[in-house]
């Protein structure tokens, strides 16, 4: 990379926010899937949105591509940097910038943390709904880039109905506000297709986020079944009820005995337990919580256990969240699926797992979100054995093929980025990937911002007026002109 | 000019019918039920009535698939047989097409609870000006693969693609529904009180406000039991604060909500939506008051009291409501919210603009409609984001 570039960006950031030692960017060679690695050419740290812009004014002037990167913990490799590329990292921009409380509003910069918002806000009785098990670690701007869910997405939705406005810097360096504190900015919804579009779109420097009071009652619920099916029957009949809980979560034997040894939530040791959780005012949980309770037990649950206070509900949501990195205690490795199945067909899908478990011969765990279909298969491996690393990956993907037949979808919530674009063209045509690309030229005609990701091959947005430069895309060696 | 009206029974026949508008350069208008078309003409109507095959219903997935032609009020009547509906309550739902309800993004009083269409569907159908046609989501509510086109659409006013048809997540109908009149006799009250209503620890599907005459409805769709202890609690706060108030269930309250409706949705006038912080809409509604009575203008407001959305209809000449709108433009501009003409007569819009002022995003929502539409062929004239 060349000199001067370098020097305009050590101007831009000062000496102390540009890294470019090569034990520096080692941090920034992956996000959490840390199969998919590859060096950028430098890594920044803005400070404020002005420098952001003239990060990005810069690399449009050199034809420099970028990844926008908030604290690394996505699944899917969208923070995974390009060749030839640079790193811009949100990490310092971290304040909480305003609370409204009577509004139920707050003002953050991308690099807060999902949890910060909720601690902040709690003493005045909120909280900011959307949890993904990261959130202890994981940075709004990340959710959004992600659109993120979590365990309560069932009833609360996801980021993007959380999210009322934010300030990005478009690819060409240029600030924009998309909505707003208040509803229905005039004019396009263009906050509600850039929240999701994986850091392929535009760099979010603030954001205006939607708080949500306290329920007055949460009330939760473990039961443990003789099967997966057992289980499943029951949340059938929650929602064949007119219930909508808050949560339902459910783990198969091999992820409650890894939970268990992890962190000793003190799980049934059934085949199958749920997590079914309500919340609201007290006197419509109290008579809907007897409800779901009836219904456990006609469908067979084993075990009741609902949660008297905090700490037990605390205890029953560790062993949940602690599930992915619980799986260490079992395998040497694992793979995390991500992909979705309407509710109806989990069933159907759960038993094709398990057949392509006694074929491949990898233990597989399940632990998903119940109520929306959203499965999380755990694919056990040792890597230290030649080709299962390999093998783990195909099964993966053959779980995926399954979601798709079930007319279900091939990410959930950790979004495509670069691990799951070849399967998109599986789940749309090329007309609906190219009606997708047209925002992408609208947003970024160049394909300087996060390209390669999402899409199984990028579109180029038409000529760029002038001398020819070579593309984003093909400096980084993603495609080649013909 | 004569206009050509064709009604397509499918989606490709859509893309077939917009790529030969497109390669004569013939704008087309796209019309559902036409509950809220002005009076606007082209070389080419495009109706969306006769999509109506293949509704889908997956109650086990509180999912539902729907063509773009069928009216709500058709929709939820197919949902309501498992008890689920399609949980948005626009102006005019028997007549408000699925297509038309997510072109302009509408909703109504229960927005409270369950938001706008936006934020309820999962999977969209569209037909191109190419003449090709695009899907994009899916069939399942959680979903992140690809582009969320289908929020694009929601509110983009027909000007980028037509909807052919869209899959919505659903709500179950509930065991019981009831309404809290409360009635005060100042408007500026009403702002306050809603907002102490909702601090309450309850859980309304509607917290509205309408005037005159100056009143909440709070609606509550749960149990019976749940239902008349969260009336209860309300109750006592408004009779502390000094409101009258009565509770209405079955008929009556059906009758109270339609009768709500119509106050700004039935009359002749302009029809106007102001955008606020929650906090200010007390404020609002007392500018709003002041003007009014200053002008002596047939009025009514209704509104989503909690969440910063007030509608207002105005009599009057349009130099008066001219005035009136610019003033209140100015005002809401000011606190960081906007004034739309939902509604309003052509020679009203030419004069003061559908929309205010334009913001820094006009460039790009221009650049993404030059993607979707580079001839400008759909409903040209709809959107300040036209090139």
């Amino acid at each position: 990379m060349n000199h001067p570039f370098l020097q305009g960006l050590a101007h831009i950031v000062r000496p102390d926010g540009l890294f470019t030692d090569a034990s520096d960017l080692l941090t920034y060679e992956s996000d959490a899937l840390v199969h998919l690695r590859a060096t950028p050419d430098a890594v920044v740290l803005p400070r404020t949105a002005a420098q952001v812009q003239e990060i990005v004014k810069l690399c449009r002037r050199e034809g420099v591509p970028f990844v926008a990167r908030g604290h690394g913990t996505g699944l899917s490799g969208g923070a995974l940097p390009v060749k030839n590329g640079i790193v811009i990292g949100l990490s310092r921009m971290n304040r909480i910038l305003e609370v409204d409380i009577p509004n139920l509003r707050a003002v953050v910069e991308p690099g807060v943390t999902n949890l910060e918002i909720t601690k902040h806000v709690a003493p005045f009785g909120c909280y900011y709904a959307p949890d993904p098990s990261s959130q202890v670690v994981c940075s709004i701007g990340g959710n959004i880039a992600e659109n993120s869910g979590g365990a309560h997405c069932l009833k609360y939705g996801f980021t993007v109905h959380h999210v009322l406005g934010v300030e990005a810097v478009l690819p060409d360096g240029e600030l924009v506000h998309l909505g707003g504190p208040v509803l229905d900015t005039p004019g396009l919804d263009l906050l509600g297709v850039l929240v999701g579009s994986e850091g392929t779109l535009a760099i979010v420097t603030k954001a205006t986020v939607r708080l949500l009071r306290r329920p007055e009652k949460v009330s939760t619920l473990l039961a443990g079944f003789r099967s997966i099916d057992a289980a499943g029957e029951a949340v059938s009949a929650i929602i064949a009820n007119g219930i909508v809980p808050a949560a339902v979560e459910m783990m198969d034997r091999l992820t409650i005995e890894a939970a268990e040894a992890a962190v000793h939530p003190n799980f049934p040791k059934t085949d199958a337990v749920l997590i079914v959780e309500l919340d609201g005012p007290e006197s419509e949980v109290d008579e809907l919580f007897a409800v779901v309770e009836s219904l456990c037990q006609t469908c067979g649950a084993i075990t009741m256990e609902v949660a008297k206070d905090q700490a037990q509900r605390e205890r029953i949501w560790k062993g949940r969240k602690a599930a992915f990195a619980a799986m260490g205690r079992v395998s040497p490795n694992y793979y995390v699926q991500d992909g979705v199945v309407p509710r109806t067909k989990l069933p159907e899908v759960l038993r094709r797992i398990r057949e392509l478990e006694a074929r491949s011969g990898l233990r597989i765990g399940n632990v998903f979100h119940a109520g929306d279909g959203n499965l999380h298969p755990l694919i056990c491996y040792d890597e230290a054995v030649p080709g299962q690393a390999e093998h783990a990956e195909h099964v993966a993907g053959e779980i995926l093929t399954y979601c798709i037949e079930a007319g279900g979808a091939i990410t959930g919530e950790h979004g495509v980025g670069m691990d799951k674009r070849s399967y998109m063209a599986q789940m749309f045509g090329a007309d609906d990937l190219d009606a997708m690309q047209r925002v992408r030229c609208a947003f970024d005609p160049s394909g300087s911002c996060n390209p390669g990701k999402v899409f199984p091959t990028p579109r180029l947005c038409g000529e760029v007026p002038g001398p020819y430069r070579p593309h984003p895309v093909e400096r980084a060696g993603l495609a080649e002109r013909f | 000019m004569s206009q050509r009206v064709v009604e397509p029974r499918d989606a490709a026949g859509v893309a077939t019918a917009l790529q030969s508008a497109a390669a004569q350069n013939l704008a087309v208008i796209v019309r559902g039920g036409g509950t809220k078309s002005a009076d606007r003409s082209a070389a080419v109507l495009l109706s969306t009535t006769r999509l109506t095959e293949g509704i889908d219903h997956v109650a086990g997935d509180l999912v539902a698939t729907v063509p773009a032609g069928l009216t709500l009020d058709a929709v939820n009547s197919v949902l309501c047989r498992a008890g689920q509906w399609l949980p948005l309550d626009p102006p005019r739902s028997s007549r408000a097409t699925i297509g038309g309800i997510i072109a302009t993004n509408d909703s109504g009083p229960r927005r409270h609870r369950f938001g706008t269409p936006r934020d309820l569907i999962i999977g969209i159908e569209i037909a191109l000006v190419n003449g090709r046609t695009a899907k994009a989501g899916g069939r399942v509510v959680k979903n992140v693969a690809g582009y969320d086109l289908s929020k694009l659409l929601c509110g983009s006013l027909g000007s980028l693609a037509v909807v052919t048809s869209a899959t919505f997540k659903l709500s179950p109908v509930a065991a019981h529904s009831q309404t809290l009149v409360a009635t005060v006799s100042d408007i500026r009250r009403l702002g306050l009180l809603a907002r102490a209503i909702a601090e309450l620890p309850v859980a309304p599907t509607a917290i509205e406000l309408q005037s005159p005459p100056h009143r909440l409805l709070i609606r509550f769709e749960t149990t019976e039991q749940a239902a008349a202890r969260q009336s209860e609690l309300v109750r006592a706060v408004c009779i502390e604060r000094g409101a009258a108030c009565t509770i209405v269930s079955g008929q009556p309250e059906a009758d109270a909500w339609h009768a709500h409706e119509s106050r700004v949705f039935s009359g002749a006038g302009t029809i106007v939506k102001l955008a606020v912080l929650p906090t200010d809409v007390a404020a609002i509604l007392d500018r709003i008051a002041t003007i009014v009575t200053e002008r002596r203008l047939e009025h009514a407001i209704i509104g989503r009291a909690a969440l910063g959305i007030v509608l207002l209809r105005l009599g009057g000449t349009l130099e008066a409501q001219a005035a009136i709108i610019t003033e209140l433009r100015r005002e809401a501009s000011g606190r960081g919210g906007s004034a739309v003409l939902s509604s309003a007569p052509p020679e009203l819009l030419h004069n003061i603009g559908r929309w205010g002022p334009a913001t820094d995003a006009m460039p790009l929502m221009r650049a993404v409609k030059q993607q979707f539409d580079p001839l400008n062929t759909l409903n040209p004239g709809v959107g300040a984001w036209e090139p």
